[in-house]
């Protein structure tokens, strides 16, 4: 199967705009000192201002610059986003491939916990467990990842199992290479374009499961989060300052998601070839 | 589907979720007694309850014997007591769950009916205009968190507009009943579903757009097309058919999420259904109630997987060889 | 009432049929051959206006021409009117339907009955077709191949169509099944006509009254199924009859040299064709009417290579042959049996102007043979009954093959040696230079019987006359100087003129069987029949005594075993 991912996500439409979308997200968040003309904490009197060439998207309820913190905003959606799919990613790689290499009671005792995770929603453990402890940046990505490692797992073994199984691999063991060196070696290449779809999908959902929890008030209220600005928008919802408040945060995050979206239903012939155009049969 | 490797997961999941909640509050500092009930609670104690309550849990002896102690209470149905609230939580979470089956099973109908049928015409018409727009407008429209899409239309119908009420399930005090009470809970509804249904539509879309794709290339399309059975028949009958399968096993998964999944869309709606109240326990530090909640999720989780995979030979006779 | 006139049906810049003519009336079924990827299926899909390829051309039912209805129009004729069983494999059938439903599902979208009745009557066709009762609510993944076959038949009968089209209804099936729904399909529905695909003859002769046989998207042939199957007269029928197992025909099974390809120009069959000449690789040949049958060749079919009229070669008074008639077509073998004496060599060499005849005369691809020149003897070539004394034996192997052309005086001295290596080749025999460099009784019999076969065809003859290849040599080296024979045939086109006194191995080479006695042809014929059903006493005779081996004794002892087991 040789289907040149980068080749599928140029050729669509949807994916090359979702490209466009991410790569502009991730040049805000990078230039976010340069762009953004205030400090994001800095509060001030000047509360609930409309937009103004002084504050392009006006202040919120503490004075602060909405359009600065809609900018450093984009630092955390993305650090968590990416950081939660690179770790859940390798987690799921891991176990998928040991699963499916070493087999047996390891592997059977592997996917009966993927499956019981699989199957348990995400965010009432979060919520259970930030009841308890008020999760920093840092062990918001672990928790995450801890918890969506299990998705991509199940892919990755899968795929494994049907690798294992081919010619070159076969010869490897001939040659006396052990697991370590078969996964390595063999296994985990080809596994490159299901591992970048799950890891566009991992993103996605830990943007959104970011940007959800920020809502809820559960995330460090000293990070700038776009789902925490909607949650100050929220109580003011029955003044015009939604406008350029609410709607302003709620499409960044939107349009992030969809770039996501886009680019991960782009690359989706990958693993189901069948989905793709009439070119193919 | 129905078999001994599910029902493991579901028994793992189920310890998981149980040791879980066993475990955090006892592995906080401090008073696990005040870890299980929350401060404000203690507060309102009286020494001789909690000698009871100490007691009860085991909280004096050893871990495992404390694990016993809690699945006994649990088993027994006592889910503890809500300071909060002032009442078991077993009533209060069961006071607010009708609200939210209603608003989940309502969006989950909608959502379900018009993704399968939206994406059984963007599929049999893969490729064109429509298809394309639907596919763009749709994955665009998947992007939208449902929160925010309950924030849009609740300040475009209720506040700007006026047409819908801003909170609740309805209107406190009015004592409404019959006919015109009906028509009050439908009028609190209709944002918090169209929130929901809108926010999830793109799920069963895409499902059932991909699967139309891989139906529509199968032999039997050609054999139907050849007995000369109309547009609509091949397109429902035939394809629609055979492409609904995947999305309604997707719906019993979400079916299992049914207490979460509103969450958020309760939240700014001031919806009072089991999501709502989680968030106030969890602001109020009401840990018997977030427990119990979880509990409750499990629980759901557990039984929706079961009646799918029970359900699922009668979908697709395939399956029942396989029995 | 189906009139198709140059259909033409191509996908992108695939030709798949390339100009098809067809007629079929009411109570007719004709038979569609071809092997796979000849368009019989998508000539099927046309007629339903259901491929989705490009479609060229005209196809008249019952006068109206399909390819300008609209697809509203064509809907309500499709399984109305005209119908089809699709090729039996999976998920031909809608696997979330139980089939009593999916039978039902046609008769009661076009509203022609009550879903009462349309159950009654789809139990009705299912039990016509043999199928078990108690499995009508069966669903399609819980069925064998045969039960699902069975299933397509019922439900393309369900509105009795007037044209049914029907994709190797039998190929799914076992033999004793065959049988049976062949005769169901016979018996239903005389009124109706039936185009039946496929590419098992088996199926064809039981099934229809004529046949066309298909190749690079042309009809190449057609007329009656018996007149066809029993004396084809295309080359790529007689090839496709050659290769198929069947319980008639007797000669062993040959292939068909090269691959199916697609030619740019000219007939589409010539780069496999054994008769081919110039015309052939640049203009198409087009279906026309000759001798009872619809034949698509410049050749007009088989030609026949060699024949004699009436000869009669005396010497003296004796007449060793006398007034033989006969005729070698090209590409196939002629056996000619008889005992020592009838006169099989005279006959030969007669041929081959060793011996001049009294009376009548041989024609070479119907011109008249007075003299034999070169020109002669480049297309007709002998190989006698005894290697050891036609060969040289002061000529080495090379120099042994290498004669003719050097007599003929053709190409180089290089060119030659190339040829006749390459024509070792051609007869299994090792090319290295030891080998060339060895003496006729320096190797075995069979491997001298192969070298003067190599010499025979370092001409590149179109006939091969061999007398007796096999008489001196051992049975199993026997067996593959037959079977290098009929390779040859198959590779080179060549035509052959077997004689032997064994008609066992003629029954195993030959096409066609002539007898001689005392001088005489006294029965002639295909080998099948003549084998099957001689006519003549001492054909008959000559079968008896042939060899066979079923043992004739048996001690009682023996007997009584068996028969207590």
């Amino acid at each position: 199967m040789h289907i040149d991912l980068k080749k599928e996500i140029k050729e669509s439409g949807p994916g090359r705009t979702g490209l466009i979308i991410l790569l502009l997200m991730i040049a805000v968040a990078l230039l976010a000192p340069v762009i953004a003309p205030y400090n994001p904490y800095q509060q001030s009197t000047a509360s609930l201002l409309p937009p103004s060439w002084n504050h392009w998207l006006g202040t919120n309820h503490v004075g602060q610059d909405i359009w600065s913190r809609l900018v450093f905003g984009a630092r955390t959606s993305l650090l968590v986003g990416f950081g939660v799919g690179i770790l859940s990613t390798l987690l799921g790689t891991i176990f998928g491939v040991s699963a499916a290499l070493l087999g047996g009671l390891y592997e059977k005792v592997v996917m009966r916990i993927v499956d019981a995770f699989i199957v348990i929603p995400m965010i009432i453990i979060v919520i259970l467990i930030s009841a308890y402890i008020r999760p920093s940046i840092l062990t918001l990505i672990l928790l995450l990842s801890l918890l969506s490692w299990q998705g991509g797992a199940r892919i990755v073994r899968a795929q494994a199992l049907s690798l294992k199984e081919r010619g070159h691999v076969a010869a490897a063991r001939s040659f006396g290479a052990h697991h370590f060196y078969i996964a390595w070696r063999h296994i985990v290449p080809d596994l490159g374009p299901i591992l970048l779809v799950d890891f566009i999908y991992s993103v996605r959902r830990a943007v959104f499961m970011e940007a959800g929890l920020a809502f809820l008030g559960i995330t460090d209220p000293t990070v700038v989060s776009w789902g925490m600005m909607m949650r100050d928008a929220l109580s003011f919802s029955y003044l015009d300052v939604w406008q350029w408040w609410l709607v302003p945060t709620g499409v960044a995050l939107s349009l992030i998601i969809i770039g996501l979206t886009f680019v991960g239903h782009a690359a989706e012939p990958v693993i189901e070839p069948r989905l793709r155009g009439a070119e193919v049969a | 589907m129905f078999s001994k490797r599910n029902l493991v997961a579901y028994t793992i999941a189920f310890l998981f979720i149980l040791v879980l909640n066993f475990a955090l509050p006892r592995m906080m500092p401090g008073d696990p007694l005040m870890a299980i009930y929350g401060d404000e609670a203690l507060i309102a104690m009286t020494p001789e309850l909690k000698a009871q309550l100490v007691e009860r849990f085991a909280l004096d002896k050893p871990l495992w014997q404390q694990f016993g102690a809690y699945f006994l209470t649990l088993f027994q149905g006592k889910l503890g007591y809500s300071y909060y609230y002032n009442a078991p939580v077993l009533s209060v979470i069961l006071g607010r769950l009708p609200w939210t089956l209603l608003l989940v099973g309502t969006s989950l109908v909608f959502s379900t009916m018009l993704g399968i049928i939206l994406g059984i015409e963007s599929g049999w018409r893969r490729g064109s205009r429509t298809d394309r727009a639907m596919l763009a407008g749709l994955m665009s429209l998947n992007g939208f968190p449902d929160f925010f899409l309950g924030m849009l239309l609740l300040i475009a119908f209720g506040v700007t507009l006026g047409i819908f009420p801003l909170a609740g399930a309805l209107t406190p005090y009015s004592g409404l009943s019959g006919l015109a009470l009906v028509l009050d809970i439908l009028r609190h509804l209709f944002l918090p579903v169209a929130a929901l249904t809108l926010a999830h539509l793109a799920n069963g879309y895409l499902l059932t757009r991909n699967t139309m794709i891989t139906v529509l290339k199968e032999p039997y399309m050609l054999t139907a097309k050849a007995k000369g059975l109309s547009q609509r028949v091949l397109k429902y009958r035939h394809a629609g058919r055979n492409s609904m399968l995947p999305v309604v096993t997707q719906t019993g998964i979400w079916m299992g999420r049914v207490v979460t999944g509103a969450l958020f869309v309760e939240l700014v709606f001031a919806y009072p259904g089991v999501g709502y109240l989680t968030y106030e326990a969890l602001l109020a530090r009401d840990y018997p109630i977030i427990q119990g909640v979880f509990l409750l999720v499990a629980i759901s989780v557990l039984v929706a997987n079961f009646l799918i995979d029970l359900s699922y030979p009668k979908l697709d006779p395939r399956v029942s060889y396989a029995y | 009432m189906l009139e198709i006139k140059d259909l033409r049906v191509s996908y992108g810049q695939d030709v798949i049929l390339n100009g098809i003519d067809l007629e079929l009336g009411s109570g007719e079924t004709l038979a569609i051959v071809g092997e796979s990827g000849t368009g019989k299926t998508t000539l099927g899909l046309s007629i339903m206006c259901l491929t989705e390829g490009t479609v060229r051309g005209v196809i008249r039912f019952n006068g109206k021409d399909l390819l300008t209805l609209s697809d509203n129009e064509m809907q309500q004729i499709r399984w109305s009117q005209i119908a089809m069983v699709f090729q039996n494999s999976n998920n031909v059938l809608n696997p979330v339907y139980t089939v009593l439903n999916q039978i039902m599902e046609p008769m009661v979208e076009h509203g022609l009955k009550s879903r009462d009745e349309a159950r009654d009557r789809a139990a009705e066709l299912l039990r016509y077709f043999g199928f078990p009762r108690d499995r009508f609510s069966a669903y399609p993944h819980q069925l064998s191949g045969g039960e699902q076959q069975r299933v397509l038949l019922a439900m393309a009968m369900a509105n009795n169509p007037e044209l049914l089209i029907l994709d190797e209804p039998l190929s799914s099936l076992d033999a004793a099944s065959r049988t049976e729904v062949g005769n169901l399909l016979r018996e239903t529905d005389k009124h109706g006509a039936k185009l039946v695909a496929t590419h098992d003859l088996d199926t064809v002769s039981k099934l229809a009254d004529r046949m066309a046989v298909l190749y690079g998207g042309k009809i190449i042939e057609a007329g009656l199924t018996r007149d066809v199957l029993s004396r084809p007269r295309h080359p790529y029928t007689r090839a496709l009859i050659r290769a198929y197992p069947n319980m008639t025909t007797v000669k062993d099974l040959q292939g068909i040299k090269g691959r199916m390809t697609r030619p740019v120009s000219g007939c589409p069959f010539h780069p496999r064709c054994t008769q081919v000449i110039d015309i052939c690789r640049t203009k198409t040949p087009h279906l026309v009417w000759s001798e009872g049958r619809h034949i698509a060749c410049h050749r007009g079919g088989i030609i026949t290579l060699l024949s004699t009229k009436n000869l009669t070669t005396s010497f003296g008074s004796l007449k060793a042959i006398e007034s033989v008639d006969l005729h070698i077509e090209a590409g196939e073998t002629l056996a000619l049996v008889g005992q020592t004496g009838s006169g099989k060599t005279t006959l030969a060499k007669t041929i081959m102007g060793l011996h001049q005849p009294t009376e009548g005369d041989v024609y070479l691809e119907d011109a008249k043979v007075d003299n034999r020149g070169k020109d002669f003897y480049k297309r007709v070539q002998m190989v006698f009954q005894n290697p050891g004394e036609s060969l040289s034996h002061r000529l080495s192997v090379l120099e042994a093959v290498m004669e003719p052309l050097d007599i003929q005086g053709i190409g180089t001295d290089e060119e030659r040696k190339e040829r006749a290596i390459q024509v070792l080749g051609e007869v299994e025999l090792p090319q290295t230079r030891d080998f060339l460099n060895k003496y006729p009784h320096q190797l075995s019999g069979g491997e001298m019987q192969r070298l003067a076969i190599a010499r025979a065809l370092v001409l590149d003859p179109a006939l091969l006359i061999a007398d007796e290849p096999t008489a001196f040599l051992d049975t199993s080296v026997q067996a593959k100087i037959l079977k290098l024979l009929l390779n040859l045939q198959e590779q080179r086109g060549l035509s052959m003129l077997y004689i032997t006194h064994d008609i066992a191995a003629a029954r195993k080479v030959s096409d066609r069987i002539a007898v001689m006695l005392d001088g005489r042809v006294i029965e002639e014929g295909p080998s099948s029949e003549i084998i099957a059903a001689p006519k003549q006493e001492y054909t008959k005779s000559l079968l008896a005594a042939a060899s066979a081996l079923h043992s004739t004794k048996s001690s009682g002892i023996e007997q009584q075993k068996l028969n207590s087991q």
